[in-house]
């Protein structure tokens, strides 16, 4: 025993490792071995395994050649049951066991050279040690069986091996002692050979050990199969008669044959899969039958079970749904033209898809439960029967419901698909997951959901733009055809003295509150239905908006009618009544009530539309799209059908203002310029109402992006904006001339002579009449921009307001003449326009008005003080460089004296060098 | 000899000289079933002048039947190359043809082998590695050494107990 082993060491040490090296030896040796190693490997590949291993057993090198382990390997892999991941934990495992052992076998060596027989076991975790590299013969039963009594007997002589062994066999995480055993007992055991597969390790060196576990298992088997003529030949079958155990052997046997390379696989295979097909046949009549008698727990499922051992259960999943009662029975479930039937035209009555979709709910729910009783939890049965469902169910409800509603009338169809969608969400969320879901369950349904949608999407957003389009064009019509009708009757324009910001913000804020509010209230499918549903649906809320707000429309008479009022809308509608009462003056221009429509309806139809968004995909995609179209078109209508020629008309009414034409000049404003500046202010109001409704429904709900400036919906939004600004610049450009025109009348007629010349005596303190009527009309027309325009342009209005104001006043004031008397009420006066100017906080106009009050001053000096007069007429620091010194002396002409005391103040001013001369 | 202008392949000849320097003609299709001179023709380029081409390996009788298979099979569509990086290599039956075309004396066997080997003719070195296959397939060791030379280096101790480590595969 001693020298064989001493001679089967010395051979390793003395051969290089590589086998290709040894097989050259080989060929010197023998005469007539002419195949080179790697043909002899390829010829090993075509061998069955039994004369692969016979084949071993006529030399060393063939020996090496055939327990090559990549060789093992490969097969394992092509079952997979073999973990690279795996095998190298445990390699590492192995070499720190190993590292820890070291000493100990150290110490042994000498004695264990001797033993030699134990190398096995050793080797099994001891590849990296080259000495022990080539005795990878660890299989052995006989050796085993030896270790297996030694370690029982325990005998002195190998107390220290077989210790160490043991911690060898825990390395190998199941024990090596165990695995290997006495095998054969140990595999013909039928009911290890079930899970023979599932036990497989991967373990470098060992690939041919664990491969001959599973082929001792599985190989009698599987060629006794392949030899039957019949079902009822196979020694499976009569070894297993449980017909679990048989689905779980004929599971084995399947990925098994994935390993057999060898001559007539594909016969065999073919066998193999025949006799699946028989007994899946067999196993699924029992379950259908089953199922007939609804035999849940027993019948269906065991044989359930046995189906998904065999091979993942899809053909009992198949017939389970295929054969399952909500397919065959739907009709019962609710019919599609109920909505319909009870609806007044143009509206559609939900409860009853409500009712179906609830009832589909509950059924679903009973089948889950179903479900998780029958199936493994390893297979998902909830989501190919979700799938059947929807499309054998929902997707023809939907269909046939949506086209008798698209029969029916488009805004019937828009509702339909809208609350249906919304109807089917809630369906989706009310399902919970069954045990074999998987972890993407909600996904999973909302996109089952999305498929019944799909083919219904493209029509549906296409004809929610036309309607909407159809819908605003048509209010924008019946509005102007109403107008045209009123124009005949007399206008009144009528000016509110209410702070028009506070106004303005009250009304904005209700409106928020109303575009905040969702469109459709739907009830909720599952647990808190009970409720909700006994809510009437018919009536979305949007149609509730529009009632109340179109009967707030003030009529030619200008009485509002009283109206319904209704939560939530009321505040809303209430406040628009009240600002249209208000904004009277320019409803023959255009209507805050119209705007405030159209948004409405946009509201509506957005978020209908805006729901599919969520479906993801192109479709969501699309409906995106859509919904920014329904804003551009939004603006577009209220844009240029609407504002735009209201403004136009407005501008062209104060360009037709002639003031000396006006009769009736009792009124504060200038009616044409008081109505367009209205104008603007609810022009702005409805670009913030716009505003509000592009970042409630646009931005937040992420249909677009703020940022995005490409987006259409920005820019048109911008346009908008651009578009009323210029309108905006273009009557207030308007309104100045206007404003002056006024400006000049009220000075012409207003003015007496009288005023600043008074009869000697009466002297009136305070400005004239005049001026508090110009400062009163300029300033009033000017603080009703505040706040509805840009600050740039209020800026510029207002500085040209200043401007022309001052050279109205300038040439007012060459028109007058002034006695001293008189000075002090056009000090008054310039006082009066100097402070209104101060208000305006515009700098520059400040300083002319501050030059024009200086310049009233030379008409206090008395008349014999010429040489004052001379020094403030040529004194042009005062007057900030606003006059030149000649026309401060044009103004002193102005003086009631000036004749007489012209000489005087010429002298003073040029006449030093005449006084010399 | 070659004269490759206008001639379709099938019409060009080419002469291979075997180790025992006999020429044999060849026509060029028949010749480039082994991928050795295809590449070695390809490396040539369309133009070239090729005289003969030296099978230094590969004597003339052997040389005859390669060509012999290379004719049969003229028209089989070329192998793939990457076909055997599946581990599952599965091995399909020899054709009838192939099988009477092995039916040969070892040596010879072998010696179509290895010539198939040299001149890389996937598809005739996988028939003779079957045949050697199902020569191996129900021998016993001892036979399988005599069949092929194979020197016995194990004591019986040591070729018994790889006899019982193997035992699983043996016992159907």
């Amino acid at each position: 025993m001693a020298t064989k082993s001493n001679f089967k060491r010395a051979v390793p040490a003395g051969r290089s490792p590589n086998p290709l090296a040894a097989l050259r030896n080989t060929q010197l040796v023998d005469s007539k071995a002419v195949l080179p190693a790697e043909l002899i490997d390829t010829i090993l590949d075509y061998l069955p395994v039994p004369d692969m291993l016979r084949f071993a057993r006529t030399s060393k090198r063939m020996r090496e050649m055939v327990y090559d382990d990549t060789r093992w390997i490969r097969r394992l892999k092509s079952m997979g049951c073999w973990s690279d991941v795996e095998a190298r934990q445990r390699f590492e495992e192995g070499m720190r066991r190993k590292l820890e052992a070291q000493r100990a076998r150290e110490a042994e060596e000498a004695r264990r050279t001797g033993l030699g027989v134990n190398g096995g076991v050793n080797g099994a975790a001891g590849e990296a040690d080259p000495a022990r590299k080539v005795s990878i013969t660890l299989f052995d039963a006989g050796q085993e069986e030896e270790i297996l009594q030694s370690s029982q007997e325990r005998p002195p002589g190998r107390h220290r091996a077989s210790t160490l062994e043991k911690g060898f066999d825990e390395m190998t995480l199941s024990s090596a002692s165990t695995a290997p055993g006495p095998p054969i007992a140990h595999i013909r055991d039928p009911n290890v050979a079930l899970t023979v597969l599932s036990r497989v390790r991967s373990i470098r060196g060992m690939a041919r050990q664990e491969y001959g576990k599973v082929y001792g298992a599985l190989a009698p088997y599987y060629f006794d199969l392949a030899k039957s003529q019949s079902h009822t030949d196979p020694i499976l079958f009569r070894t297993y008669r449980d017909p679990d155990q048989q689905a779980q052997m004929l599971a084995q046997l399947k990925i098994f044959a994935k390993s057999d390379f060898s001559e007539g696989w594909n016969f065999r295979e073919e066998k193999l899969n025949t006799m699946i097909g028989i007994f899946e046949n067999a196993v699924l009549h029992e379950f259908e039958q089953g199922l007939q008698q609804k035999d849940y727990d027993g019948r269906v499922k065991r044989y359930a079970y046995v189906l998904v051992t065999l091979n993942g259960g899809s053909a009992g999943i198949d017939t389970y749904i295929h054969n399952h009662p909500v397919m065959t029975e739907k009709e019962q479930l609710g019919n599609p033209t109920d909505c319909l039937r009870h609806a007044t035209p143009g509206h559609i009555s939900l409860a009853p898809s409500q009712e179906f979709f609830r009832r589909l709910a509950t059924t679903l729910q009973e089948e889950a439960a179903i479900i998780d009783r029958v199936f493994p939890p390893s297979v998902d049965v909830l989501s190919p029967f979700l799938d059947r469902v929807a499309e054998d169910i929902i997707s023809e409800y939907l269909t046939s419901l949506l086209d008798a509603a698209h029969d029916a009338s488009i805004e019937t169809y828009l509702k339909a698909v809208a609350g249906l969608f919304d109807q089917s969400v809630q369906l989706a969320l009310s399902l919970k997951p069954t045990k074999g879901s998987k972890g993407d369950f909600q996904e999973q349904t909302m996109r089952i959901i999305a498929q019944c949608f799909e083919p219904h999407i493209d029509l549906y957003l296409q004809e929610e733009l036309e309607f909407f389009k159809s819908k605003a064009e048509a209010q924008v019509d019946t509005w102007e055809k109403r107008l045209t009708e009123e124009e005949e009757s007399t206008e009144t324009y009528f000016m509110s003295n209410i702070s028009r910001q506070a106004a303005k913000r009250d009304f904005l804020t209700s409106f928020k509150k109303v575009v905040m509010m969702p469109v459709n209230v739907l009830p909720t499918i599952g647990g808190s239905n009970a409720t909700k549903s006994s809510q009437p649906v018919p009536a979305s809320n949007g149609e509730a908006l529009d009632v109340p707000s179109r009967a707030s429309t003030p009529l030619p008479d200008g009485m509002a009618s009283p109206r319904p009022l209704e939560a939530p809308t009321t505040e809303l509608a209430a406040k628009a009544a009240i600002m249209n009462s208000r904004l009277e003056g320019i409803r023959s221009l255009f209507s805050i009530e119209v705007a405030l429509d159209l948004i409405h309806q946009a509201k509506a139809s957005l978020e209908r539309a805006a729901r599919f968004v969520r479906l993801g995909g192109q479709s969501g995609e699309e409906a995106r799209e859509q919904c920014e179209n329904i804003f551009i078109l939004l603006l577009q209508i209220l844009g240029n059908r609407h504002i735009k020629p209201g403004f136009d008309r407005a501008v062209s009414h104060l360009s037709a203002y002639k003031p000396r034409e006006v009769a009736n000049h009792n009124t504060q404003g200038v009616a044409p310029l008081v109505a367009f500046l209205e104008l603007v202010n609810v022009g702005d109001l409805i670009q913030q109402m716009v505003d509000v409704f592009y970042v409630q429904e646009l931005v937040q709900p992420h249909l677009t992006d703020r940022d995005d400036f490409l987006s259409p919906a920005c820019k048109e939004k911008k346009r908008f904006e651009q578009m009323l600004d210029e309108r905006v610049a273009a009557g207030l450009n308007k309104g100045i001339d206007v404003l002056m025109d006024e400006v000049e009348f009220i000075c012409g007629t207003t003015q007496q002579p009288t005023d600043y010349n008074p009869a000697p005596g009466v002297v009136d303190i305070g400005p004239s009449q005049t001026a508090k009527k110009i400062v009163e009309m300029v300033s009033s027309h000017t603080s009703m921009l505040v706040g509805s325009t840009d600050k740039n342009v209020l800026d510029v209005f207002n500085q040209e307001v200043g401007l022309r104001l001052f050279t109205a006043l300038c040439k007012h004031l060459k028109r007058q003449r002034i006695s001293v008397d008189g000075a002090v009420m056009l000090i008054s006066d310039m006082n009066a326009y100097n402070a209104y100017v101060q208000t305006l906080r515009n700098k520059s106009l400040s300083q002319y008005f501050a030059a024009l009050r200086e310049l009233s001053q030379i008409y206090l000096i008395a008349p014999d003080h010429a040489k004052e007069i001379a020094t403030i007429i040529a004194d042009s620091g005062r007057y900030h460089g606003i006059f030149r010194a000649e026309e401060v002396y044009e103004y002193a002409e102005r003086r009631a004296d000036w004749y007489q005391i012209r000489g005087a103040v010429e002298k003073q001013m040029y006449g030093v060098g005449c006084a010399v001369m | 000899m070659a004269s490759t202008d206008q001639q379709p392949k099938s019409q060009q000849k080419l002469i291979l000289t075997t180790s025992d320097d006999h020429d044999i003609e060849v026509d060029r299709d028949v010749a480039e079933r082994s991928i050795l001179i295809k590449n070695l023709l390809d490396d040539f380029g369309p133009d070239a002048e090729i005289d003969k081409i030296p099978i230094p390996n590969v004597n003339e009788a052997v040389m005859k039947k390669v060509i012999e298979w290379c004719t049969h099979h003229r028209g089989d569509p070329p192998a793939s190359q990457d076909d055997d990086t599946d581990n599952r290599k599965k091995s399909t039956d020899i054709d009838e043809w192939d099988q009477k075309f092995m039916q040969v004396d070892q040596e010879m066997l072998f010696e179509i082998i290895l010539a198939a080997n040299y001149l890389d003719i996937k598809a005739l070195l996988d028939v003779g590695c079957k045949t050697v296959a199902n020569m191996i397939k129900g021998k016993s060791p001892e036979e399988i050494r005599k069949t092929f030379n194979i020197q016995n280096d194990f004591t019986p101790e040591e070729e018994d107990q790889i006899r019982r480590e193997n035992e699983w595969a043996e016992d159907r």
